[in-house]
């Protein structure tokens, strides 16, 4: 607040323009109202310490504008001039809070003494005829506590700062060429906490332009020190984006490998936010959720008028209003008022995101190879303008020096930018974002997608400095996320129009099929061999799964256990578990049933062609495996060597007895079985089926392993294999899920993010490594 | 042995040694206790034609600097352009716009026949050159950066991007929104954006970055109410031989 500004209110143009003048030459600032109502509208946009009060005015008269300021503006010491003074005014206005009244016309020095006995008094007891006038003020603050929001008066404030400035380095808003900046403080009232944007972030003092990290010595004693600046700090005037790319930065370097020099700076610096009440016709703040914050200040002021709302957002904030300032519980009104401020504000915004920021990462995702980038980038200078000024950029280059004695240096590590031409070249020459609009997209994308899946928050706070700062006025995230909105928008709508086109009923509706063939494997699994009825191939591949329908039982899903390779009729193996199992063991040759599918991927046999192949199934796992085992063998010149381990829990539960036996015997395949537990009759291994992994020889460089099985045994046969050195990439498993729809509808075979009846069943062990429910 | 340093001017206005000998003390002695100064006409008396390291200010001219130079390069291990002129022809080559029969005209009226003049042109239209130390002038500490860069044997840490970044480390306010052009955007930087921090823009006096977008510089200088003319004008100044004259 301006200590010694006085407002004159007079509709006589000549009483107010001669005080006016006699004032401002005795120091004062001045400003005038010629009516009750101007009056009223200065006082709600600027703070005043005097008013000098004409009473008799057309419209709203002194003693009206009297019962409004002291509704609004009690601070306010008011002064009655009269050219008719009469008891019942002057008894009036003094109850409204005036300090004391001249009558007309007035004596300059008169004015002049009662004007400074006014301002002396300010601070001091007020006077009796305001004490017994005012309401009871607000209680006073008993303990300033984190979370609290109270009342600082403007004039406080500016002394809380007078305060910090001997005990740390004080940075705050500036005006610069008409332009807003953060620079050293040496007095408070150089702040500026109504600015809308800085020119450059608060950032420079986390992580400044340029910042020596070592100091070493070279040579014999060659010693490298860490150099560290923990002085204290502040920084006064932070608008809330900037406080949430802080807190983004505070990501960055406080948690994986922690920074030493950030730290240092982060924990000794004393951050004093205010609200943006004027944002930058560039800010979209709003749409990036960065127009308010609840955290990462340690005040936050939000501008009331006479005062600011101080919300305290630390013991450190706490502590320094304790020490500092005087504060007070805000009024009802007041907290109404930073409600209204705070919300007038929010219409101020000229720009926002099209799309909701949540959308930005998939949408980037999906136009990676838009046109967009490459006609945007064409006029990019790569002056880096866009990313110096950015408050959530914080690349950098490392630099030696040494001193010209050549035995002494420092290392320094000074901003850089991923839209400068060298950003990413390396010393032979390579430049591996080399051309604009590569570089363009990785900003847009950091911003979008990047900094979000890496460190949880959007890497844009929505702040405008990047399109303020671009000459060739590219930079805008805003404008580059909403275009590649709009490119989404376009190619949904086409997409949609084509998707509106064909209707394939059949979708469920199961083909016939015949059983053409029944044989029993063990009392509990049969295998069943179907034909369409149709007369077509089922066309699968190895690993893939139908689904069977017993019409009025029900359908159920079952991996395909013979090969493509083989005849027009393809086989299914069930064990007798439920409804549909029961039914289909029921089933008599000649009976029809319904198949759905082929559904699922498959095993990868583009990427099994040519490797050596190890195949393990445990039980029942051998029903899809048989499948992939039959294929190699009809296609045996295009795989290396093929080794096939099975393990059945007893000699009673192996399946499919012929084909184990011709296996064993076939040169072109290494087949080793084992049973769990042994009888009388078994002459062959005993012990589970990890146990076979040691006895077959192969190279880990060139080997994959289809594995599948009872869950519990994946465990044990991917220890085994990793013993082995085999990568997570060639370790293929087939999952079993409950599958209902086979078409990535229903939702039952959801493994995280992913349908296993689409995406799987079969997955290499990388990929389940990043799917926490699988395995 | 401490490396011997030789400086030698050609057509310039000799401000760049003139910035050398500018050092503080303290940086001079440091200097003179890494290396051996054993020419340098502005400075010292002697004279000595064994050295190793050779600055080079100014450009070439006229025909008889050429064989000079040529006689300097092959006594130099090291050769380093020093200064706009030496390192992009600098403002020399403002004549380059006119005939050279033009030229000698305008400067020596009806002595003009004795006079011997060609198109401006920095050392490495020359000779090879090892090291630039760029500029109008160069400044002393990056003088003394690649000194120290030659005498470690590593490239020196000179910037390819353009001044805008070291105007943003400056907190400067964009030239171009206080009502002036600059060509601060495809100018080397390097200087620490000197000339903008005091008040000024940019003239480009350290060359262009590698990649410069001069199209792009172009149609921004027009937007900003330049004429065609006007925005090619502001890169002859320093920019004739490298960018004008393509």
């Amino acid at each position: 607040m301006e200590k010694n500004s006085v407002l004159i209110v007079d509709d006589e143009a000549i009483v107010r323009e001669s005080i006016r003048d006699w004032l401002k030459d005795a120091g004062y600032r001045v400003a005038t109202a010629e009516s009750g109502e101007e009056a009223l509208e200065l006082i709600e946009k600027q703070d005043f310490s005097v008013m000098v009060l004409d009473i008799r005015m057309p419209g709203k008269t002194g003693i009206t504008v009297l019962k409004e300021v002291k509704a609004q503006r009690p601070w306010i010491k008011s002064i009655i001039i009269t050219a008719y003074p009469s008891g019942e005014t002057v008894g009036e206005a003094k109850k409204l809070g005036a300090i004391d009244y001249l009558i007309k016309p007035v004596a300059p020095d008169d004015l002049e003494r009662l004007i400074r006995e006014t301002l002396d008094s300010v601070g001091r007891e007020p006077t009796v005829a305001t004490k017994v006038e005012v309401k009871p003020k607000p209680p006073a603050v008993e303990k300033v506590e984190v979370k609290k929001s109270l009342v600082i008066t403007k004039a406080n404030f500016e002394s809380m700062v007078e305060k910090l400035l001997p005990e740390m380095e004080v940075f705050g808003v500036k005006a610069r060429h008409g332009k807003y900046v953060y620079d050293r403080i040496n007095q408070a009232e150089e702040l500026r906490l109504d600015y809308d944007v800085t020119t450059t972030p608060p950032t420079k003092y986390l992580l400044p332009a340029r910042e020596t990290i070592l100091k070493f010595k070279v040579g014999d004693e060659s010693k490298a020190q860490p150099v560290i600046d923990a002085s204290p700090r502040a920084i006064i005037g932070v608008h809330p984006y900037d406080i949430k790319a802080i807190e983004l930065l505070d990501e960055v370097f406080m948690t994986v490998n922690p920074d030493p020099n950030y730290i240092a700076r982060r924990q000794n610096t004393l951050i004093i936010g205010v609200d943006c009440l004027n944002p930058s016709p560039r800010s979209f703040a709003p749409s990036m959720g960065t127009r308010l914050t609840d955290t990462g200040f340690d005040l936050l002021l939000t501008d009331i008028g006479h005062s600011y709302m101080v919300t305290v957002g630390s013991e450190k904030g706490a502590n320094i209003l304790a020490k500092y300032a005087q504060v007070r519980e805000p009024t009802g009104e007041e907290i109404t008022r930073q409600k209204v401020v705070r919300d007038e504000a929010l219409t101020r915004y000229k720009l926002a995101l099209d799309v909701p920021k949540e959308k930005l990462l998939r949408l980037l995702q999906d136009n990676y190879d838009d046109p967009y980038w490459e006609s945007r980038s064409e006029t990019c200078l790569s002056c880096g303008s866009c990313v110096m000024v950015c408050p959530t950029c914080f690349c950098f280059d490392v630099q030696d020096d040494v001193a010209l004695s050549l035995k002494e240096g420092e290392r320094y590590r000074r901003w850089d930018g991923c839209m400068l031409v060298d950003f990413a070249k390396v010393g032979t020459g390579e430049n591996f974002r080399h051309d604009k609009a590569s570089r363009f997209r990785h900003r847009i994308f950091r911003k979008g997608k990047y900094i979000l899946e890496r460190y949880g928050m959007v890497g844009c706070v929505g702040c405008g400095r990047c399109s303020a700062a671009c000459l060739a006025e590219i930079a805008s995230p805003v404008e580059a996320f909403n275009a590649i909105a709009e490119v989404a928008r376009v190619k949904e709508a086409a997409a949609r129009m084509l998707r509106e086109v064909p209707l394939k009923a059949e979708l469920y509706t199961p083909r016939p099929a015949e059983l053409v063939r029944v044989d029993s494997l063990t009392p509990r699994e049969k295998v069943f061999e179907f034909r369409l009825k149709d007369g077509k191939k089922l066309g699968h591949r190895p690993g893939q799964f139908v689904s069977v329908s017993v019409l009025g039982i029900g359908e159920s899903p079952f991996g395909i256990s013979s090969s493509p390779t083989r005849d027009g009729t393809f086989q299914v193996a069930v064990r007798k578990v439920g409804d549909v199992t029961s039914a289909l063991h029921n089933l008599k040759q000649g009976a029809m049933v319904g198949v759905r599918g082929p559904f699922g991927n498959g095993f990868p046999l583009e990427a099994l062609q040519g490797k050596d192949i190890l195949v393990i199934a445990g039980g029942i796992g051998l029903f899809p495996l048989r499948s992939l085992i039959q294929y190699m063998l009809d296609r045996r010149k295009d795989f290396g060597k093929v080794m096939v381990l099975f393990g059945a829990r007893s000699p009673a539960e192996r399946l499919f007895l012929d084909e184990l036996d011709a296996w064993s015997k076939n040169p072109n395949i290494e087949f080793l079985e084992t049973v769990d537990r042994g009888d009388t009759s078994w002459k062959g291994n005993v012990g589970v089926i990890t146990t076979l992994i040691p006895k077959v020889q192969f190279d880990s460089r060139k080997t994959m392993a289809v594995v599948v099985g009872p869950p519990v045994m994946f465990r044990f046969v991917i220890g085994e294999l990793k013993k082995r050195d085999l990568a997570d990439e060639n370790i293929i498993m087939s999952l079993e899920r409950r599958m209902k729809c086979g078409v990535g509808k229903c939702g039952h075979c959801q493994i995280n993010g992913v349908y296993v009846c689409q995406e799987g069943p079969v997955f290499t062990l990388a990929q389940l490594r990043t799917l926490r429910e699988a395995v | 042995m401490k490396p011997r340093v030789a400086f030698f001017d050609f057509s310039s206005c000799e401000g760049c040694q003139l910035e050398a000998i500018n050092l503080t003390g303290e940086e001079l002695l440091d200097l003179v206790s890494a290396v051996d100064i054993v020419n340098f006409r502005e400075a010292i008396t002697e004279r000595d034609d064994n050295y190793d390291i050779a600055f080079i200010e100014g450009s070439i001219t006229c025909e008889s600097e050429i064989p000079r130079l040529q006689k300097i390069r092959n006594q130099a291990k090291i050769l380093v352009a020093f200064g706009a002129c030496a390192c992009i022809g600098g403002v020399n080559c403002l004549k380059n716009h006119l005939s050279m029969d033009e030229v000698k005209e305008i400067v020596y009226g009806k002595d003009a026949k004795y006079y011997d003049t060609i198109p401006a042109r920095p050392i490495n239209a020359v000779v090879p050159v090892d090291y630039y130390v760029r500029g109008c002038p160069p400044q002393t500490a990056e003088l003394l950066k690649v000194v120290k860069a030659l005498l470690l044997g590593k490239k020196p840490d000179i910037p390819n991007h353009p001044v805008c970044v070291e105007c943003k480390m400056a907190d400067n306010v964009c030239v171009f929104e206080r009502g002036m052009t600059c060509l601060g955007p495809v100018a080397r930087a390097g200087c620490g954006a000197i000339c903008v921090t005091s008040g000024q823009w940019c003239w480009g006096c350290r060359g262009l970055v590698d990649e410069p977008n001069t199209d792009s510089e172009k149609s921004i200088l027009q937007k900003y109410g330049l004429t065609v003319d006007q925005a090619v004008e502001k890169f002859k100044v320093y920019n004739t031989y490298t960018e004008v004259a393509k």
